[in-house]
């Protein structure tokens, strides 16, 4: 089952006093996201990553193109009932506890009131605020506050999640809690749609990733299609210096070849390029002491995509 | 149902802020006063208004007694609606421009609601808070009066009720620019020009707009903007009349409650364009 689909989406966002300065925020954005998934939109800033998010939940409208989340076409207000979103600088009236919050925006999500208290305490648990239960939001800290955010998303139990950074702020403890808790939330069956700065983290838990720059698609593909895409890294230590003619040769045969005192970094398509290299050095009497698998990870894919595309 | 939370959820944000807060500790001041020094005496003559056990009226009939408060419940009732302009339009203001600012709104239209919901839950929700404060100070002084004074005025009751509908016809100019503008200050002073300024150029015409110009097309638009706006100078000197027991002309209600429920159509409009 599709959960979210896009399809040649654009927005053309028009500033200024006369409004004629126009900024291209999305541009025949087509994406589509299979239910049960942790998806990732990663892109850097004015990608048109949040812009996406708010299209899909009717903040802003589309210059052109349709979307559908569950397979009813948007705008849609009843399906927002089966959704849970997390924004980026999320306010939540001060004066308000954990409790009340998650009572407030459970009643606007349609949850009724005896389900809602069934739900509260659990959620405050799972997001660990259950100790802070009776202090004010406004005494909350950021790392407090993506948590509420968090058990607010998650209190209509909804199938679709939409989540903006929602490690903003986190500490690495409270960032894994809230792996473990996207994790769960995917083995109960339910999709998950994530942007985030953090490579590092969307690497670690996301199915399929989706590129954005300049509102246009790059690439979408899984994280190791993606990793995958610029070749393996090899590191090989060796006793001694390369001579000069090895390198040379070397060179030739594969993609990128560095020596760095008594390592050579390889960059090989495919493995026989790396026996090669291998024969190579073994020709030229260098001896090999190691050879070690250096993955590409997805910050590097991203930022090599991202310099191709400024390049261009 | 969300309406209904909605209207809580404003009511208890304008729990949170101080100044309706200024409005209500006025009221309990004046209900204090009214408490202490309202009081009368019955004698063979008739009955006289006590103030602080002094006499401040000659004895009088039943009727004409009864005539005599009402006048002082006038005064009162009217020294209120300049409370509940000034307060009340200065604590419900940002209620619209805070609600659709960013990170609050992303949550709020993230819901399964219509944004005509939300602006309705919001506006709803302001005159109410607005209501309970004049319900307040009109209740404790309509109770004070009975008690002390043995004048029971189911008018001045009835007051409550005309006040808060002059208020919500003005608020719904204060809603119009909040959506317009996302800006309390802007909402505010849009507020206040409409209601000493606009309001009341077009409520006395006769002896300013129309000195301007005998043209009659001039005078015809200007007659139009009367009937367009709420009529809230009209309103609250109609409803004074109510008060005083003097026959008051329902017609500027009628028109206000048909102009401002078209001043929120064209909010709910404007909300439903915007990008967020």
């Amino acid at each position: 089952m599709v959960a979210i689909e896009a399809s040649s989406l654009s927005k053309t966002y028009s500033n200024g006093i006369s409004r004629k300065r126009r900024v291209e925020a999305l541009s025949g954005f087509s994406l589509c996201v299979e239910s049960g998934q942790i998806f990732s939109l990663l892109g850097p800033n004015g990608a048109g990553k949040t812009t996406f998010i708010k299209i899909l939940l009717s903040l802003t409208r589309p210059t052109s193109g349709s979307a559908s989340i569950l397979n009813v076409p948007l705008p849609d207000d009843a399906v927002k009932g089966r959704v849970g979103y997390l924004p980026e600088n999320h306010r939540y009236p001060g004066y308000f506890t954990g409790p009340q919050v998650l009572r407030f925006f459970g009643g606007l999500s349609g949850v009724q009131r005896p389900r809602l208290e069934e739900r509260l305490s659990p959620l405050l648990e799972l997001v660990g605020m259950a100790q802070w239960r009776d202090m004010k939001v406004k005494k909350y800290s950021k790392g407090m506050l993506q948590r509420l955010g968090l058990a607010q998303a998650l209190i209509n139990d909804p199938e679709v999640l939409f989540l903006d950074e929602p490690t903003d702020g986190v500490d690495p403890v409270g960032r894994k809690e809230i792996r473990e808790i996207l994790r769960d939330l995917k083995r109960q069956g339910k999709t998950i749609f994530l942007n985030s700065h953090l490579l590092s983290e969307v690497e670690l838990i996301s199915d399929r990733v989706a590129i954005l720059d300049k509102g246009k698609l790059l690439r979408v593909g899984t994280v190791d299609e993606l990793t995958g895409a610029g070749g393996s890294r090899y590191l090989i230590g060796i006793s001694g210096h390369l001579p000069e003619e090895a390198q040379t040769e070397a060179q030739a045969t594969v993609i990128r070849l560095e020596t760095a005192g008594e390592t050579v970094t390889a960059e090989c398509s495919t493995p026989t390029e790396l026996n090669r290299v291998i024969d190579l050095l073994r020709r030229h009497g260098v001896e090999i002491t190691s050879i070690a698998r250096q993955r590409s990870t997805l910050e590097d894919s991203f930022l090599s995509l991202i310099k191709r595309e400024v390049a261009q | 149902m969300k309406i209904f939370l909605l209207i809580l959820g404003t009511s208890r944000e304008l729990a949170a802020k101080a100044t309706l807060y200024v409005l209500a500790g006025i009221s309990t001041l004046v209900l204090l006063f009214a408490g202490l020094a309202l009081s009368s005496a019955t004698s063979d003559e008739g009955t006289t208004l006590l103030l602080f056990g002094n006499p401040v009226s000659p004895p009088a009939t039943a009727g004409a007694f009864g005539d005599l408060v009402a006048k002082m419940e006038t005064g009162f009732a009217a020294g209120l609606f300049a409370g509940v302009v000034l307060f009340g339009m200065f604590g419900t203001a940002g209620v619209i421009p805070d609600a659709l600012d960013r990170g609050t709104v992303d949550l709020y239209l993230s819901k399964p609601i219509s944004r005509w919901e939300l602006l309705a839950g919001k506006y709803l929700g302001s005159v109410t808070a607005v209501f309970a404060n004049i319900l307040y100070f009109i209740g404790g002084l309509w109770l004070i009066i009975g008690l002390k004074v043995g004048a029971w005025n189911p008018a001045l009751l009835a007051t409550a009720f005309l006040m808060t509908f002059a208020f919500a016809c003005l608020y719904a100019i204060v809603v119009l620019f909040g959506v317009l503008t996302r800006n309390m200050a802007i909402a505010i002073i849009a507020g206040f020009l409409y209601i000493f300024l606009v309001g009341e150029a077009l409520q006395n015409r006769e002896f300013g707009l129309y000195r301007i110009s005998t043209n009659e097309v001039y005078r015809a638009i200007v007659d139009g903007s009367y009937y367009l706006f709420p009529q809230i100078s009209a309103m609250q000197s109609n409803a004074m009349k109510f008060l005083s027991g003097v026959d008051m002309d329902w017609r500027p209600f009628a028109q206000s409650f048909l102009s401002s429920g078209a001043i929120l159509g064209l909010a709910a409009w404007t909300l439903r364009q915007k990008d967020f």
